[in-house]
């Protein structure tokens, strides 16, 4: 198997701030990695990073062996890595099926000329990314709400849009920051379900920032914890959940006593679920 | 999928700053080849000429500094540059016109000259109601420029709050116009403020006039900065602003009343480009409807050149701007005429050479 | 509630207080008058207008201001009592107004003082209407008496009509009956009709081939205007509309495009006298190139900044022009005359009818452009940049390049328009590139619909075409184009004619795309 993506020893510093302090993660092709940690603790920096809206001071990020920190974020978008955002960014006055078709762009060639004198080329690549969009709408559920304009579809709608103007591009990695967010537990297990065939259907490797921890250890093959910017652990979720330092990070350090209970309880809410 | 051509790191972004800092070099050099030429080789001007040219930028620049101020600090809030500020400082320059105006109607005889009027009788008083109403007009205008036409849209895209200024610099600037006609009016100030008068200092040979009103708008914009500069940095109002500036919501959060401060801070940035205007009436002398144009365009310039957000900057670039614009066209031996292409070119190279201006840009980072 | 009521009054009665007054001071009540008087026939250009006119004038303010303050929506039983408490009062705060500035100004004149040394536009004639030729006290109450009725009157019809359902929904019925009809199937098959369409685009053809023969040479001047303008607001569209990026000095593009044709055709200073063709391709190519060298340095930049600098480059390009370094290149401040006009086979067309038809032609060449950019790959990245340009870039669009792009082909059409505009006049000067342009380009491309091709139309035929007919207000043009920005801002963003997003997912269903292929 191999890697999809991997950051060495990436620093972000914000004035005195170290953001993001020597950050190794491996993420190897078509698994689900979430990255977890307290507020603040540099998560979405670290996309930000990856997707190329912040230069890393230090360290190398490396996508299929090919380094891409500094690079633009629309080449990064192009190489193929796309993402969503924790506040949804869909181009509202946009109808849902051109949201789609603008996350085509980088797949198609016709320029400014084509379109004016109506090449063949422009108007084939018209009809693929028409098609292509209709496709993307009905394979995240959305299929008849296209001409709708993206800010008026329902937020679980929206969502949805997001991770299908992510997908339109083709991306090998695919960055979720939060995509449960403000979601009921109804809508949360879809989402789960719908990222999980994401993987499984389309073979996308698939990167995200996530609260809910029930979606996280559901979900994940690998778990990376940072806190205050520093990668305090990483491994299966079974491994994540009995390590003291991750338990320390979220309670702080005086809850030592509390953990065996808060372990226990957990454990019984498991059981009762199952 | 095909590899990038390109995966030098960091590449383009350095390569971007290194064109930057060629293209800075380049000019820089070219410039000063220029300059070198015409005051070193060609010597057309004396020393007392270039004392002469330094001394009006001077004044020139502080008035620049103080309208640079408000955009700045409108900058540094809303993100928007408020095209009208230009507009208020011109409103300001007409409240010192008609003041002054108002005042030489007034009769104060004295023993000695029965013909006295109020501005002569009293000009300290005259020139401090002048400033009083110049800026009280201007501080009002501020604040009903934002609470009319910017706060509204306080969540509109910032193209709309930009159409929103150039509305209202088009409306204030016609208003202006039809109401007290396109002529230029001559402010006549108290004859102790006469423009010919001044000291006189010998300057290699030749007499150089320090005029009073020079000296009078230079001291006092350099109090109002720094009265400026001690409101930001040490009152509630202006820790109020600062955070603002950095960010709303938090600052919100935190209880800060948001709407409160920006309104505060329009009047205090139309209060400062009231008194560049009154001094505008009072040093150059005339005062229509477009007096606010080009400053308010070349303050804003000043801002940028200074760093955008950053107040010290727009004092620093305001200065700055002022004195290259009055030695400018000497110096690089180019017709007078053409001084106003001066400061926009400056506007251009800085934004070619050096984007986030020479102190840098003191704005809160946009949230991704 | 009733003490509510009176407050809004109050507060509306101020804010038409101070119009008033602000009126009466530009001078622009007795304008107000001329164009009722206008309005009913009477031609008044010259002397001041009857009285008649200017009391009507007054009253439709009044009644303004009571509408305005009237309540709504309609709550509570007592409404009569409130509708007209509000009116009045907002009738009589904003008569008092007028009524103090009458008698002021009426006393100064009876006093044989002269306001004009400070207020120009306050001219005895004016003052002597505003007090309906009376003596000022008289006068002043007249005023208030007018202005309180007017309010009242306004605000009670205003009630009865939206409180009385018999009215209200006939109203309504009639409006949904022509909306009805308008959307109806038989109506939107006749539309959608291919020989329609094509017969109405005849009828279109042969409006704009008869027209400029029949309409003589002053509505050909006024409607070349238009033509011109329209480019200008398809151009300015492009960057401003679609890709987000206002660009103040627009007019810097058109004036490139104007005088680079200018100095290719015409016999001073220069004496090139290239062929039309040749020209107008140069210009454009060098208007296009300026918009490239100015973009390039800054729009990776902040947005706005793209602002002031047009606006600087505008003013260089006017002071340059205007300056005596530039004099033995472009003519100075004097201008270049005897400009080139068109040329077909070496014969000239420049008499007006052609070039209105060579304006009609370009037009629809600029048209057919911007309508096939509009929804292309290239038009929905500009599109995505406008409205979250961050976001478009994490979607693989370059949004320096496609800024550019943008940019380079707004000023690329607005050097047309510039090289249509030297060669009709066939002259050009400093004066024809004032940033007026820019300001009357901006507010048409707004006031139609920023973004929507017919939009565009519309605005330049409201805003170059309709002052040409209401040639009264010229002074205040550009006072009501302020505050058409921001009121347009504030109320309508989107303009009169907002731009509507294609319906690509049904239309692919309703008619799928194999077939066209």
């Amino acid at each position: 198997m191999s890697t999809c993506i991997e950051t060495k020893q990436v620093s972000k510093i914000f004035g005195g701030l170290t953001a993001v302090n020597s950050v190794d993660v491996v993420v190897p092709e078509n698994i689900i990695a979430s990255i977890i940690g307290p507020n603040g603790a540099g998560k979405t920096t670290l996309f930000n990073c990856i997707s190329g809206y912040y230069i890393p001071e230090h360290g190398q990020i490396e996508f299929y062996g090919m380094p891409i920190q500094g690079q633009p974020t629309y080449r990064v978008a192009a190489l193929g890595i796309a993402r969503t955002y924790q506040n949804i960014r869909l181009f509202g006055d946009m109808t849902a099926i051109e949201n789609v078709m603008v996350g085509q762009y980088p797949r198609f060639k016709a320029g400014w000329v084509d379109a004016v004198l109506s090449t063949r080329r422009e108007r084939e690549e018209e009809k693929q990314a028409i098609e292509e969009g209709r496709r993307l709408l009905k394979f995240v559920g959305l299929e008849g709400l296209g001409d709708n304009l993206a800010r008026n579809l329902p937020y679980g709608a929206q969502r949805r849009l997001e991770i299908a103007r992510a997908l339109a591009n083709k991306p090998r990695l695919l960055l979720l920051d939060e995509p449960t967010a403000g979601m009921n537990p109804q809508e949360t297990g879809k989402m789960t379900h719908f990222i999980r065939n994401l993987r499984d259907e389309l073979g996308i490797t698939i990167l995200l920032i996530e609260h809910d921890m029930r979606v996280v250890m559901d979900i994940s093959d690998q778990i990376t914890v940072l806190d205050y910017g520093t990668k305090i652990a990483e491994g299966k979720p079974k491994s994540i959940q009995s390590n003291q330092r991750v338990i320390e990070a979220y309670l702080g350090p005086d809850v030592t006593s509390l953990t065996k209970k808060y372990q226990l309880r957990k454990k019984q809410r498991y059981d009762a679920k199952s | 999928m095909d590899k990038p051509t390109s995966t030098s790191t960091q590449g383009r972004l350095r390569l971007e700053r290194y064109l930057r800092t060629f293209a800075g070099i380049v000019i820089g050099v070219f410039l000063l080849w220029r300059v070198y030429n015409v005051i070193v080789l060609q010597q057309n001007f004396g020393a007392d000429t270039w004392v002469r040219f330094g001394l009006s930028g001077l004044i020139l620049g502080g008035m620049y500094a103080l309208i640079a101020i408000g955009y700045t600090l409108v900058y540094g809030i809303m993100f928007m540059i408020n095209f009208a500020h230009g507009e208020v400082m011109m409103l300001g320059a007409f409240g010192g016109f008609f003041t002054f105006e108002a005042l030489r109607f007034i009769p104060a005889p004295t023993l000695s000259n029965p013909e006295y009027n109020f501005l002569n009788a009293h000009p300290f008083i005259s020139v401090l109601l002048a400033f009083l109403v110049g800026i009280s007009i201007s501080a009002m205008a501020g604040y009903f420029l934002e609470k009319i036409a910017y706060r509204p849209l306080r969540r509109a895209p910032r193209l709309i709050l930009l159409i929103t200024a150039i509305g209202a610099s088009i409306f204030l600037q016609n208003l202006a116009m039809l109401l007290f006609g396109p002529q230029r009016k001559n402010v006549v100030n108290p004859d102790i403020l006469d423009r010919g008068a001044g000291w006189i200092v010998n300057v290699s040979g030749n007499d150089v006039l320090i005029s009073y009103t020079g000296i009078f708008s230079l001291v006092l914009s350099t109090l109002l900065m720094i009265g400026l500069y001690i409101l930001v940095q040490r009152t509630k109002l202006g820790r109020a602003m600062r955070a603002v500036a950095l960010d709303k919501n938090t600052a919100s959060l935190m209880g800060v009343d948001v709407d409160n401060v920006i309104s505060k801070t329009f009047i205090i940035s139309g209060a400062l480009a009231g008194a560049a205007g009154v001094m505008w009436g009072i040093h150059m002398g005339l005062v229509n409807h477009y007096t606010g144009f080009l400053p308010g365009i070349k303050a804003f310039t000043a801002a940028v050149m200074g760093g955008i957000g950053n107040i010290p900057g727009a004092m620093l670039g305001g200065m700055l701007l002022g004195v290259i614009e009055a030695i400018g066209p000497a110096a690089l031996g180019i017709d007078f005429q053409l001084k106003d292409v001066i400061a926009f070119s400056i506007l251009v190279l800085v934004l070619i050479v050096r984007p986030s201006g020479i102190l840098g840009e003191k704005l809160s980072e946009e949230k991704l | 509630m009733r003490s509510s009521a009176v407050d809004k009054g109050l507060r509306t009665g101020v804010v038409f207080g101070i119009v008033i007054v602000t009126m009466f001071l530009i001078g622009f009540t007795v304008t107000g008058a001329g164009l009722v008087g206008k309005i009913f026939g009477v031609q008044s250009s010259y002397s001041t207008p009857p009285l008649v006119f200017f009391s009507i004038f007054m009253i439709l303010v009044g009644a303004w201001a009571g509408v305005t303050a009237s309540p709504r929506p309609l709550l509570e039983a007592d409404t009569w009592n409130r509708a007209l408490l509000a009116g009045g009062s907002s009738g009589a705060v904003s008569g008092l107004f007028s009524a103090i500035i009458g008698f002021l100004f009426g006393e100064l004149n009876s006093n044989r003082i002269d306001p004009r040394t400070y207020l120009p536009s306050v001219s005895p004639e004016s003052i002597k209407m505003f007090l309906f030729d009376q003596t000022p006290f008289i006068g002043s109450l007249l005023m208030f008496a007018l202005m309180t009725g007017s309010g009242l009157a306004a605000a009670a019809l205003s009630f009865y009509l939206r409180n009385n359902g018999a009215v209200r929904s006939s109203l309504r019925k009639a409006s949904e009956s022509v909306w009805d009809s308008i959307r109806s199937e038989r109506v939107s098959n006749i539309i959608q009709n291919k020989y329609t369409r094509y017969a109405s685009l005849l009828a279109f053809a042969a409006i704009l081939i008869i027209l400029p023969r029949t309409w003589g040479g002053y509505w050909n001047y006024v409607f070349g205007t238009v033509g011109i303008y329209i480019i200008l607001g398809l151009g300015l569209n492009i960057i401003t509309g679609w890709a987000g990026q206002l660009v103040i000095g627009y007019v810097a593009f058109f004036a490139v495009g104007a005088y680079t044709f200018a100095l290719l055709t015409a016999p001073e200073p220069h004496h090139l006298m290239m062929n039309f063709w040749v020209a107008l391709g140069l210009g454009v190519l060098a208007a296009a190139i300026s918009g490239l060298l100015i973009g390039l340095p800054i729009l990776n930049l902040r947005g706005d900044y793209l602002a002031i600098v047009t606006l600087g480059f505008a003013e260089i390009i006017r002071i340059l022009l205007k300056s005596d370094l530039m004099t033995p290149y472009t003519a100075g401040p004097r201008g270049i005359r005897d400009i080139a006009g068109p040329t077909i086979l070496g014969k000239s067309f420049i008499s007006d009818v052609d070039f209105m038809y060579l304006i009609i032609i370009a037009v629809l060449v600029v048209t057919f452009l911007a309508n096939r950019l509009q929804n292309s790959r290239t038009g929905k990245a500009w599109y995505a940049i406008n409205l979250d340009e961050t976001v478009a870039r994490a979607t693989g669009i370059n949004a320096f390049a496609s800024k550019l792009l943008a940019l380079s082909l707004s000023a690329a059409v607005a050097g047309l328009a510039g090289v249509l505009f030297a060669s009709r006049n066939q002259f050009t000067g400093p004066d024809d590139h004032a940033l007026m342009v820019s300001i009357n380009v901006i507010c048409l491309v707004i006031v139609g619909g920023i973004g929507n091709i017919p939009g565009i139309f519309l605005g330049a035929f409201a805003l170059k075409g309709l002052p040409e007919i209401l040639r009264e207000t010229e002074n205040y043009r550009l006072l009501i184009f302020g505050v058409l920005l921001i009121v347009m801002m504030r109320l309508r963003p989107e303009g009169f004619l907002p731009a509507k997003r294609p319906e690509l997912e049904k239309a692919s269903v309703q008619n799928p795309l194999g077939k066209e292929a």
